[in-house]
């Protein structure tokens, strides 16, 4: 009786050990994939360490894109902060001046250098990630 | 008028069902049921009917161009070719919810029609699916009411479907996935009634196992055209970009797959049979969740649909409702289904529910990545998003373990054990023309990626273990499941390619005047920007160049376009892609710069139209399981 009720919980101590190593090998993996969103002032106030992936969101500033060979520079602001953003490639088709964008890269020296932008699904969506920004624009 | 009979019929539709609900409640211990039971199911067929014909008169206002009911005329256009007038019902929230009532429905009333009079399950089968159709269409009419008017003044003109959406592939997509989604409502509800049924020596597999084939070829094709669209119109170049609905779409169909699975060995051996029920319960919780992700707007994404809490409230609180009234069942019943039979290892139904466990693990992983921005942006306020990254870190070792299971899997036998030293000897060539194979892509391509890598080996093993059982079985004359073997070389081909494609494709950005041309690399040795034409098409501007590619001395003439549609002023690319047996050359056209040259981008997908073939393989694959004679 009593030895098999020790089987079972050497069974059950086992098996908990098992999940919760492999739960914390997941964990651990999906922190250090994680792309943490920043609007503008949020990215210039938050100390980033050099080389960490971020993602930056907000408006394309209103005659701010200037395009050099298949490099790309426009500003990004959330109508307090600006960042300068420097792209490499083709813009998707919904990317253009006062509409919201998102740039998935680094920030280096005062500017960030982006690796992916994107760009509004459709003319009527609206990234939830930038609602907050939108609306302290209309109030 | 129309669009209130049809309002009109919807809402008869559920009061239907709900009379057929309160009427069975009532009477569900009374003695004497066979009556109670035609009764029942002849009710269901009208309400089922009911819906149909609702359909089919919304089908036709949106033909018509009745731009007085507000769904249609924000979603469609007179311009419209009549297909595209159609499958516009389908391009937003209230008219794809009401296509999935649809199939819901069609799924439902031939499943309970199938089932005989004296099946002891038809009643409890019928039951459930009275409740899900019911839960849906209040939904429906409650919250996303397609048949809303504008009233006094109609529209003169309808604003259009968004153009990227103005595609055959898309027109089809969201059809097959639902099919696929909602077909899984069968085993479900049949589960729920054989436990609450509680007579458990009937075997219930061989009455849902087509059904859920059926459902699960959809699901595959809905998800595989859905990636095939995002390719050639999106013009990113990608196939597969993780966002979170392509995982909640993801998640029913791993669950699906580890469920055909353990219904094989369920029915072959009589064990795992409380997995095989679980499993079958989870695909439809996890169609209901996927529900809930895409429809409430809580989760970014382009496919998300306007954010509306009202919808999210009521879709969260359902499928909460329908998934613990299964789980508790199951819970009840637990004690009486524990079979005294153990797994053998090394036998076959060992390595398949070792697998079975892993498709678990990759689902709770692709759970985990869905919620967990959600679950931290509710715990500290931090934003984050969880990319490619994190799922090719976790995927690559669950496909490593997999396949080296499903290889073992191939000569093992059920219920019994097999010796390992015979084993070893089974796998060996595999091992081995696997790693000669690995070794030979490095050799040739010098690219190295531990990640691919894995996946490349992991692909190569499924492939060379299947093709070496077909080979040796041509030699001998012994038997072979074909379906089995065709849909496991797809898988194996689906990873190979995909790692593949990972490691080999590449983009250059190019910007040009017209007339230029340009040395890209040693094998793209010249880019030339032959001419630039502007037209007008019905319903939009056409800027499409002409550009000439040598690429490995072949010469390829591709035309990509840029269009502005004049409804909504939105602008969309038309990729060129021309294919070879290898590879793509993909090229997009971008901006015009400020001193008139355009930019495009090139890219040279390497067996991206692999993984298309590796699906359809699978598909064939289980396809030839279903018409096979003797399926059980």
């Amino acid at each position: 009786m009593l030895k098999s009720r020790q089987k079972r919980l050497q069974k059950f101590f086992i098996i908990l050990l098992l999940s919760v190593a492999g739960i914390s090998l997941v964990l651990f993996s999906l922190n250090s994939k994680l792309d943490l969103f920043y609007s503008p002032t949020e990215m210039l106030a938050s100390e980033l360490k050099l080389g960490s992936r971020i993602k930056l969101g907000g408006m394309v500033k209103i005659g701010s894109i200037r395009r050099v060979d298949t490099d790309i520079f426009f500003i990004v602001t959330d109508f307090e902060s600006e960042v300068p953003v420097t792209f490499r490639g083709i813009t998707p088709d919904l990317f253009k001046e006062d509409s919201g964008v998102v740039a998935l890269g680094y920030y280096q020296n005062g500017s960030f250098i982006a690796e992916q932008i994107f760009a509004k699904h459709d003319e009527n969506y609206m990234p939830p990630e930038l609602m907050p920004v939108s609306k302290k624009n209309d109030s | 008028m129309i669009v209130e009979i049809a309002h009109f019929l919807s809402v008869t539709s559920a009061i239907v069902l709900s009379l057929i609900l309160i009427f069975n409640l009532f009477f569900y211990f009374a003695d004497s049921h066979t009556n109670q039971i035609i009764l029942s199911n002849k009710l269901f067929n009208q309400a089922c009917l009911l819906i149909f014909i609702s359909f089919g008169l919304y089908v036709y206002l949106a033909a018509i161009d009745d731009f007085s009911i507000s769904y249609i005329a924000n979603h469609s256009n007179s311009q419209l070719p009549i297909f595209y007038k159609i499958t516009s019902i389908w391009s937003a929230h209230e008219g794809s919810m009401f296509l999935w009532i649809v199939f819901l429905t069609i799924w439902s009333v031939l499943f309970v029609n199938y089932l005989a009079l004296e099946h002891p399950l038809k009643r409890g089968t019928m039951l459930m699916l009275t409740l899900i159709i019911l839960g849906f269409l209040l939904f429906l009419l409650i919250t996303s009411n397609p048949f809303e008017r504008i009233l006094p003044f109609a529209a003169l003109e309808g604003a259009d479907i968004n153009p990227v959406l103005q595609d055959p592939a898309l027109a089809i997509h969201p059809p097959m996935l639902y099919l696929g989604y909602v077909g899984f409502v069968i085993s479900f509800s049949f589960i729920t009634a054989y436990l609450f049924h509680g007579d458990f020596n009937y075997s219930w597999e061989k009455d849902i196992k087509s059904w859920s084939l059926i459902a699960w070829i959809f699901l595959t094709i809905g998800i595989t055209l859905g990636s095939w669209w995002a390719y050639y119109e999106l013009g990113w170049g990608g196939y597969w970009f993780w966002d979170p609905v392509e995982n909640v779409a993801l998640m029913p169909w791993l669950a699906a797959t580890a469920f055909m699975h353990s219904l094989f060995a369920s029915s072959k051996s009589s064990v795992l049979k409380t997995w095989t029920l679980f499993l079958g319960i989870m695909i439809f919780t996890l169609s209901l969740f996927g529900a809930f992700i895409v429809r409430s707007g809580i989760i970014d994404s382009v496919h998300s649909f306007a954010n509306d809490p009202q919808r999210g409230i009521y879709l969260l609180g359902f499928s909460g409702f329908i998934t613990l009234i299964s789980l508790a069942i199951l819970a009840y019943r637990l004690p009486q289904l524990q079979s005294s039979k153990l797994i053998v290892a090394g036998s076959k139904e060992s390595f398949l529910s070792m697998n079975n466990i892993l498709m678990l693990t990759a689902i709770f992983s692709i759970f985990l990545g869905v919620t967990y921005p959600l679950i931290l942006e509710s715990l500290n306020g931090n934003k984050v998003s969880i990319g490619p990254p994190y799922y090719n870190t976790i995927f690559s070792p669950l496909i490593l373990i997999t396949s080296i299971f499903m290889m073992g899997s191939i000569d093992a036998l059920w219920q019994r054990g097999m010796q390992l030293r015979k084993l070893c000897i089974a796998v060996a060539p595999t091992l081995l023309l696997s790693i000669l194979g690995v070794y030979a892509i490095w050799h040739f391509t010098k690219i190295f990626s531990l990640i691919a890598y894995v996946g490349i080996f992991s692909g190569l093993l499924i492939i060379m273990s299947y093709a070496l059982k077909l080979f040796s079985s041509l030699y001998t004359k012994a038997y072979f499941n074909k379906g089995s073997l065709l849909a496991h070389i797809g898988l194996g081909l689906l990873f190979f390619s995909v790692s593949m494609n990972s490691i080999l494709s590449y983009q250059k950005n190019i910007s040009l005047f017209v007339g230029e041309e340009q040395f890209v690399n040693a094998s793209l040795s010249k880019f030339q920007f032959l001419d630039l034409k502007k037209t007008k098409a019905s319903n939009h501007d056409v800027v499409a160049a002409k550009i000439l590619v040598l690429h490995d001395n072949q010469s390829i003439y591709l035309n990509p376009e840029k269009r502005k549609y004049f409804a909504r002023g939105q602008i969309t690319s038309e990729t060129a892609i021309h294919t070879s047996f290898l590879r793509d050359t993909y090229l997009t056209i971008g901006d015009q710069l400020d001193n008139g040259s355009w930019t495009f981008s090139l890219q040279i997908n390497y067996f991206v139209k692999w993984i298309w073939f590796s699906s359809t393989l699978m598909v064939a694959g289980i396809a030839m399981t279903i018409f096979k004679k003797k399926i059980l």
